[in-house]
């Protein structure tokens, strides 16, 4: 089947307010590794919404695999920003092998199928404890285990490392580099970080400040992998796309000015 | 587990709890003020002649099936009203009047209307349990973060594994703290109905001794019913902690 998903003319709007997205108009192939990168509060993290089936747009097309969206479905693994989607009354294998329990699958395979996808996001000796007991990096290790098991063809990643530290955050972020090498999965991953755009994708969408948003430029990220910070290529593109996205950046700014005051 | 010091300061604190009785008592002589010693005999002989055990079971019973009943109204209605929005907006003006009348308002009416005996004292416990544990249960429903839902959607969950595996474990840590509340006023509640009217149980025992001028006896009585709420307040922490641990807010667990 193939996974590719598409935004067809897409308008949304929260109720009868100034819309969030305008005309939004992308499409991600199957496999690639798409980055929508944009300042706060450009409506990227609807976009997301609009493919996961959380959210329904006001005019326009949301496809996935070439099928209209109805709703949130298997074929699209979320991971999020915050761990409130890990169930704390579960222990992390109980967690990791949610999905699996809500086909049915008897338990000695659910529990084979999270303790390898356990191993797969190096969360082993772990897997006992509950989600209150791991630090910010493992819960999004344990997200990213639950996804894997879920083994949707689509994974959206809604700012996934934002909140975790540098250090931690660089590590998962080469851990998933190295995850999709074998797994090939089509991602659309949405960050405010220009160096994680660069880093993790095959493609940076980078969209305009809000309100009425689309995407202003599309970006080929065509460096090998594993890509490296200090490297003169990536010093460049991170130049270029910097000096796209500032602008939007300082319309950002200058709109939440006008409404702070 | 309490650290020493804290101990040590607890055995302390009581002493002297019982030191300044004591000295009152002494200094007043009076037989309306019996001394600690005193009480404890009274204690002793109503444990003997099962007096005291008797009105124990009693109160403790009443409490127990008010308790259980209200729970278990409490709870599903909760989570109706928090789910359903027209349960909701039916329900809710009744609650939202009823809970600002105490129970012991009811109690003159349940007495007439079901007699002196048990009915009226567990209705009573029923009654404040089910309001303290249905608007717990309520908002824990509307707290429930919405990525925990979507989560759940996004492995395709049909609705009743929605409500069964993530929206009533969500909700449990809610309906547990409203059911403490609950029980700790249990208490207070039933020696209430039971000092205004009843034929047995501690309450009973308070104003039974107070008639005849037995201050021993009513002072063992007072002491047992303290005895008795901080014992089922441990309990029920135990047993929260023990079964319920993962269930309840991370600040109240004992993590590592």
């Amino acid at each position: 089947m193939s996974a590719d998903v598409t935004f067809r003319g897409v308008d949304f709007a929260f109720g009868t307010a100034q819309p969030v997205l305008k005309d939004l108009d992308f499409q991600v192939g199957n496999g690639e590794f798409f980055v929508l990168l944009g300042p706060s509060g450009c409506g990227k993290s609807t976009a997301l919404n609009l493919i996961a089936g959380f959210e329904f747009p006001t005019s326009g097309e949301v496809l996935a695999g070439g099928k209209r969206i109805e709703g949130a479905g298997r074929d699209r693994a979320v991971i999020f920003q915050d761990s409130d989607s890990l169930y704390g009354w579960l222990t992390v294998l109980d967690n990791i092998a949610f999905p699996l329990r809500v086909t049915g699958a008897p338990r000695p395979e659910r529990r084979e199928r999270a303790l390898a996808s356990v191993k797969l996001v190096g969360l082993h000796g772990h897997e006992g404890k509950y989600p209150a007991e791991l630090s910010g990096g493992m819960k999004q290790r344990a997200q990213l285990a639950r996804a894997l098991v879920l083994d949707s063809p689509i994974l959206l990643m809604d700012e996934p490392f934002a909140a975790l530290d540098a250090q931690t955050r660089s590590i998962l972020q080469d851990e998933l580099v190295q995850l999709n090498i074998h797994m090939k999965k089509t991602v659309l991953f949405i960050t405010h970080d220009i160096g994680e755009a660069i880093l993790l994708g095959d493609r940076v969408g980078i969209m305009r400040a809000g309100p009425a948003s689309a995407i202003k430029e599309f970006i080929d990220v065509r460096l090998p992998r594993p890509r490296r910070r200090g490297s003169a290529e990536f010093g460049e593109l991170y130049e270029r796309i910097g000096q796209s996205i500032s602008d939007e950046v300082r319309r950002a700014l200058q709109r939440e000015d006008s409404l702070l005051s | 587990m309490i650290a020493r010091p804290a101990l040590l300061l607890t055995g302390v604190s009581l002493a002297t709890g019982i030191a300044a009785w004591w000295v009152a008592s002494h200094a007043l002589g009076s037989p309306l003020f019996p001394s600690p010693a005193e009480i404890v005999a009274s204690a002793k002989e109503l444990v003997r002649t099962g007096v005291l055990l008797s009105d124990i079971a009693v109160s403790v019973k009443r409490i127990a099936i008010g308790f259980v009943l209200g729970c278990a109204v409490g709870i599903p209605l909760g989570l109706a009203m928090g789910l359903f929005r027209p349960v909701r907006a039916f329900c809710e003006p009744i609650v939202q009047f009823l809970r600002f009348v105490p129970p012991i308002a009811w109690l003159i009416p349940a007495i007439m209307w079901f007699g002196i005996g048990e009915t009226s004292k567990i209705l009573l416990i029923f009654y404040m349990t089910v309001f303290l544990v249905l608007i717990n249960t309520m908002a824990g429903v509307s707290s429930i973060r919405r990525n925990t839902l979507r989560s759940a959607e996004t492995c395709g969950v049909d609705r009743w594994q929605l409500f069964w595996w993530v929206v009533f474990p969500a909700t449990m840590s809610y309906s547990v703290a409203g059911a403490r509340i609950a029980l700790g006023n249990s208490f207070a509640a039933v020696v209430g109905a039971e000092l205004i009217a009843a034929d047995s149980g501690i309450g009973f025992r308070i104003v039974e001794s107070g008639k005849w001028l037995a201050m021993g006896d009513m002072f063992a009585a007072i002491l047992i019913l303290g005895l008795l709420g901080i014992a089922a307040d441990r309990l029920v922490n135990e047993l929260a902690s023990r079964w319920l641990r993962h269930y309840l807010p991370p600040a109240e667990q004992h993590v590592g």
